[in-house]
């Protein structure tokens, strides 16, 4: 048959929810069911620091009703992931464990990143209207329990993206500590986002006009719901989200959820997420919101149909997470000429050898950030850049990459001048990275610089071969490359070390 | 004008009905049958058989849950102004005055009919004839005494537990050497027959005698060593109103299993004797039972008329019987393809029991053995014993099927069978869940899962009756099956809500209570009234069993007044006032009782022409409304609308069975002067016999033996 059935389960802070979706080659995906269950293992993680037995329970019988919901499509391929309640949880490796046992289910737990990649990537699949309006400048804001994200589109690419821990739970559970002190609690809570949301107003946007404003997130539904008569859909203007702003003063979540069918739970969230839109749409000077009602599940399936490369994706969705690691570079001021002339070289001699290098296309993508970043260091002093590089990079959040993938980039860059100690000496310090593949990306990366030591391009053409355990690199200038062939052969000897093949510079002057 | 009146005024106490004192005025309806001489003989026992268990349920849900009010001191009053307290006062005179007249109607009428058309019911053992009497002493020694236990009660033996609904004989004793009175009581068996046949010695007649009198005549027998002063049936009725706390009971199922047994130890609430019954021996037996004088009903004929079902059964006296009518195949579905393939191509209307119920149970039978489908959901509320669906559905489970079923445990005195059910479906693989903690699942609805070439398919039944086989040759019902997406994507959600997921962000199609039907309805009155007020012609034509939702009912008078025609089709309480200038003038009830019980929910809107048609199973009652889960469903194919739609013209068209509402309160038959007769009724069953036999003809119109004639030019 030419569809196949998929599950995308989503363990969430606030709900623990799936939806099963028909997935073919030629139409992408559609909905055929969706189940939720609300089990608000956020409130566990944020308050106690760890996730209840007695919830632990509740999860596990949930998911083997799921399960028995997978049976009813005939649907055996899934992909199962949790998030910052789980993740942040003292005992989230227990969690998981103790999830496979009693259900079989393989639960993956994602760093913020990721979640907030695989929504994004729920929002551009399932919007239509999507590179419209990432056209103009765009903030995509992502509400979440326990934090939101705001990315920043620029002409359709993602260029920047910010965690702001102002979830809707954690403010909720700010507000009602304060409330019971204070009588102006919202207007303190006020003014807690408008502090935040400043910061980031003058790190990221400057004097950037932000056009448009898309909300994605559990708490739009409910936002619907609550004011039938504003009638809703895909968009909420200014004046509205005042009118709403004002009801929600008034009416208490008890009465939300009888009188407007919104589960009681979701009803405790509603006015912090508000406070969010509203207080946002202010900084930003745009003038509506678009609301677009995806869960994570659409964002899992549309990660599976893009990983999976079974089908086909209208999206190119690696370009974002190189536009938004350039948009940093940008940040830190890095020689743009220089940074993609060894971005183009590094490509070029991680395409030759393929075979030899046996990494994959994700590594390529990592290869490439490396090299975007590999100078941002000296934006905060020229000496100790290696440091100073890494440093930005673990501390930057980038959307899309795992935690792993993102140490392993830091890493590449310091060790691209730095000195790379064996194994047993730097272990430690790597963290979660593969120490091979920081020391197969920094090799690539140093020969490419090298070849750009002056930062002049001098090497307008080249090409690459591989030849008796040789690669030779073929550069056509009529400039005088002596520096760049001094410092070649440093960086060659590392090179071998770690691929057994010894790149070779050869000069034309074919021009 | 009647439209700018306030809502005030249609509050107004004196717009309604009691409830309780309408549904008397059902009773009395359907007594109005057995008293109806146009009637076969046989029919009119069976109706008066009805009344008597419709009263027997009456007493001990409704009657019950009143005296509980006045026990706990809730004073509330209704929406027709009479509290609790005022109602019992209403309800026990006239419940007594009913009965007078079930006797009457029985003793006068019925008695004599029999006995001309050749059927002698002895109505007291001392008039049997000598053989007949040896017959009985004869079948008492073997048949009757070996299952008898006889209590007497003294110091020692405390009064024992005389069960719910049961038949007893009292009877005051004195041993033979002393002058000491006791009280002594035998329940007349269950497990025998109540109906003794004795031989006779009259040509052509049959004669038969009730147990208890055989009991009676022999009861010193019982008694050796006394003698037995007065002997008299005497039966009783106790609280069963079925009160659960479900958040406090943690295995719901266990704690209904208790109350069935708990149900037996009730507050007696009613004590039915023989008019003659001694004095003595009633005093002992009220001061036993603590009855109080107002709840004694003494009774001029055998008590517990709910034996003449049995009576109408006997076989035999067809003439004296309505033909029997066998419910007939549904032209629009044929045995050769797969019902799925059927209904794939277009909706299915179904009508009960005229069309035959057997491609509901197609429906599932046929899911429980297809390779391609993968799930099969359903709610059951009341099933049959041997049920072919349950039947059905534990198959499709040991087949592989995920099969999900709602199991109703609430269903009223339904619940031991029901669990039997669940229990059963558990153990071959279906996953059984009860289904939403405070709310009843009424809702009737199924669907399939099937896996086919171009993607997941959903099969969805919609009925406006249960899952039962049986009933369904006795309730008039309508049902949909249909392969719609959007109802299919909606079946799925309702699943979903009562597997205790959370509710769906919206419905594409169903109104589903608790949450949302309610103000479908109103909505749906409203937007007539609206266009009523513009001065478009507007209509309402709603079926029910039961109106008494005091917003629904407010909202209709309120489209009255704006100018909406409202015709509404109510077969039992409706605690509306019908055709009351400046209230209700353009609203008119009628109330059909007849061989089937109606039992379809239907609502026509004219939306200024663009006509809708609903179906679904909630009564217009606030219990249905606000407590149960209920669905109502659109018709939009346009066959089925129309089928629909002719079910109502032609119920508003009868004149022979329907009972028209008067301003009063009290429902009259039509004067049928002038008028043609039509039975609704009868007009379906005519209808689709004719319908199934045009089918089969054009069928085999359709067939010929087509001969081979490519072969030939092959070779």
């Amino acid at each position: 048959m030419a569809y196949q059935m998929f599950a995308a389960i989503d363990v969430g802070s606030n709900d623990i929810s799936m939806k099963i979706f028909e997935v073919t080659a030629k139409w992408g995906s559609k909905e055929v069911d969706c189940v939720s269950h609300i089990l608000e293992l956020g409130s566990d993680t944020y308050r106690l620091g760890y996730v209840s037995n007695e919830k632990i329970n509740e999860l596990c019988n949930c998911l083997n009703k799921f399960k028995d919901k997978m049976k009813e499509y005939g649907c055996k391929e899934y992909r199962a992931y949790a998030t910052s309640a789980i993740r942040e949880a003292s005992n989230s490796l227990m969690i998981i464990e103790l999830i496979e046992l009693r259900t079989g289910i393989q639960v993956k737990i994602l760093s913020n990143s990721e979640h907030r990649f695989m929504m994004l990537k729920g929002c551009a699949s399932t919007m239509e209207e999507f590179d419209e309006i990432t056209g103009r400048n765009t903030a995509l804001l992502d509400m979440g329990a326990g934090s939101i994200q705001i990315s920043l589109f620029e002409k359709q690419l993602l260029t920047a993206t910010q965690n702001i821990k102002i979830g809707s739970i954690r403010v909720r559970d700010m507000m009602s500590g304060i409330e019971s002190r204070v009588t102006n609690g919202e207007e303190v809570i006020e003014e807690y986002v408008q502090n935040e949301l400043g910061t980031f107003n003058t790190m990221y946007l400057g004097d950037k006009k932000i056009k448009n404003v898309i909300a994605i997130g559990d708490e739009i539904q409910a936002l619907q719901k609550l004011a039938p008569e504003l009638k809703i859909q895909k968009l909420m203007t200014k004046d509205q989200i005042d009118y709403l702003y004002n009801k929600i003063l008034n009416v208490s979540p008890q009465d939300m959820a009888s009188k407007y069918g919104i589960p009681f739970e979701r009803a405790t969230l509603i006015r912090p997420a508000i406070i969010v839109y509203r207080i946002l749409v202010e900084t930003t000077k745009a003038d509506e919101i678009f609301l677009h009602d995806i869960t994570l599940c659409d964002g899992i399936v549309a990660d599976y149909m893009d990983t999976e490369r079974k089908y086909t994706v209208g999206r190119k969705y690696e370009q974002d997470i190189i536009a938004s690691a350039t948009a940093m570079a940008k940040r830190y001021k890095s020689n743009r000429p220089h940074v993609s002339y060894v971005s183009e070289v590094a490509l070029a001699i991680f395409d030759a050898m393929k075979k030899q290098h046996g990494m994959n296309r994700r590594q390529r993508l990592q290869l490439e950030i490396a090299c975007i970043l590999h100078d941002c260091g000296k934006f905060i002093n020229m000496q100790n850049v290696a440091n100073n590089s890494y440093n930005i990079i673990m501390s930057t959040e980038m959307v899309g990459l795992s935690h792993k993938e993102r140490e392993e980039i830091a890493n590449a860059v310091r060790y691209n001048t730095l000195y790379l100690p064996a194994y047993q000496q730097v272990k430690d310090s790597l963290g979660d990275a593969s120490y091979t593949t920081v020391a197969k990306l920094a090799a690539i990366l140093r020969v490419a610089n090298a070849l750009d030591r002056s930062h002049k391009q001098k090497v307008e053409k080249f090409s690459m071969q591989i030849k008796d355990k040789k690669l030779v690199i073929s550069v056509d200038t009529v400039h005088n490359i002596t520096l760049e062939a001094a410092l070649f052969k440093e960086k060659a000897d590392f090179f071998e070390q770690i691929y057994g093949i010894r790149p070779v510079l050869k000069q034309r002057r074919n021009v | 004008m009647a439209d700018k009146k306030g809502n005030k005024e249609l509050k107004k106490t004196s717009n309604y009905v009691n409830r309780e004192l309408s549904w008397l005025e059902f009773n009395y309806r359907i007594l109005g049958e057995a008293k109806d001489k146009t009637i076969r003989p046989f029919e009119r026992i069976k109706f008066l058989g009805i009344t008597a268990s419709n009263l027997d349920e009456f007493f001990m849900v409704r009657v019950a849950s009143l005296m509980d009010m006045v026990h706990a001191g809730y004073n509330k009053p209704d929406i027709a102004d009479m509290t609790p307290a005022q109602q019992l006062e209403e309800i026990i005179p006239m419940t007594k005055a009913f009965m007078n007249s079930q006797y009457t109607t029985y003793n006068r009428s019925l008695l004599p009919l029999l006995e001309k058309n050749g059927l002698h019911v002895i109505t007291h053992h001392e008039d049997l004839t000598e053989e007949q009497q040896n017959y009985v002493d004869d079948f008492f020694d073997k048949d009757v005494y070996p299952v008898l236990t006889p209590m007497a009660v003294d110091a020692s033996r405390p009064f024992p537990l005389i069960r719910n609904k049961s038949l007893n004989i009292g009877a005051l004793i004195r041993k033979k050497d002393s002058n000491e009175v006791e009280i002594a009581t035998v329940q007349v068996p269950s497990v025998l027959p109540r109906i003794v046949h004795v031989p006779s010695n009259q040509e052509g007649m049959e004669e038969v005698i009730l147990l208890e009198q055989v009991i009676e005549k022999n009861i010193s027998k019982l008694f050796l060593n006394y003698e037995v002063t007065c002997a008299h049936p005497y039966r009783i009725m106790r609280n069963a109103d079925l009160t659960i706390d479900e958040d406090e009971a943690a295995d719901l199922l266990k704690e209904i299993e208790k109350q069935i047994k708990q149900r037996q130890w009730g507050e007696v609430i009613r004590l039915e004797v023989e008019e003659s019954i001694d004095k003595a021996l009633l005093k002992e037996l009220s001061q036993q039972l603590h009855v109080d004088k107002t709840n004694i009903f003494p009774i001029n004929g055998p008590l517990d008329l709910t034996f003449l079902s049995k009576l109408s059964g006997l076989s035999g006296y067809d003439h004296l019987k309505n033909p029997k009518y066998t419910p007939q195949p549904i032209p629009e579905l044929n045995h050769d393809e797969s019902i799925f393939e059927q209904i794939k191509r277009k909706d299915i209307f179904l009508h009960h029991p005229y069309q035959t119920f057997d491609p509901v149970v197609q429906f599932i039978s046929q899911a429980a053995v297809d390779p391609n489908v993968l799930a099969i959901k359903q709610t059951l509320y009341r099933v049959s014993s041997n049920s072919p669906i349950v039947a059905a559905l534990a198959l499709a489970a040991e087949n592989g099927k995920q099969v999900t079923v709602l199991v109703e445990l609430k269903a009223r005195f339904d619940e031991e069978n029901n669990i039997n059910w669940a229990k059963k479906l558990e153990k071959t693989g279906c996953h059984v869940i009860y289904g939403l903690v405070g709310l009843k699942t009424h809702s009737k609805i199924s669907l399939v899962v099937r896996r086919e070439e171009d993607g997941i398919k959903r099969y969805v039944h919609l009925g406006t009756g249960n899952y039962n086989d049986v009933t369904a040759r006795i309730y008039t019902d309508t049902g949909i099956l249909t392969a719609s997406d959007s109802i299919g994507e909606d079946a799925t959600a309702v699943f979903n809500m009562l597997s205790g997921y959370s509710e769906p962000a919206s419905w594409n199609k169903l109104a589903v209570a608790p949450i949302w039907l309610k103000n479908t309805v109103l909505d749906l009155i409203r937007r007539e009234a609206e266009n009523a007020k513009v001065g478009k012609p507007a209509h309402i034509i709603a079926k029910m069993n039961s109106l008494c939702d005091p917003a629904v009912m407010e909202a209709l008078y309120e489209a009255s007044n704006a100018g909406v025609k409202i015709d509404l089709i109510i077969r039992g309480i409706c605690c509306l006032r019908a055709g009351v200038p400046g209230l209700s003038e353009n609203i008119t009830v009628r109330s059909i009782v007849g061989d089937f019980l109606e039992h379809a929910r239907i609502l026509y809107c004219y939306n200024d022409g663009f006509e809708e048609i609903y179906m679904g199973s909630a009564d217009w009652m606030p219990r249905n409304l606000d407590k149960r889960v209920e669905i109502m469903f659109p018709v939009e194919d346009k066959d089925a609308k129309a089928q629909a739609k002719h079910i109502l013209d032609v119920q508003l068209a009868d004149t022979l069975k329907a009972y028209i509402l008067q301003p009063d309160g009290t429902y009259e038959k039509l004067d049928l002067r002038g008028k043609e007769k039509i039975s609704a009724q009868e007009t379906f069953c005519r209808e689709a016999v004719e319908r199934a036999k045009k089918e089969k003809e054009s069928n085999q119109e359709k067939r010929v033996f087509e001969p081979i004639t490519n072969t030939l030019s092959k070779n």
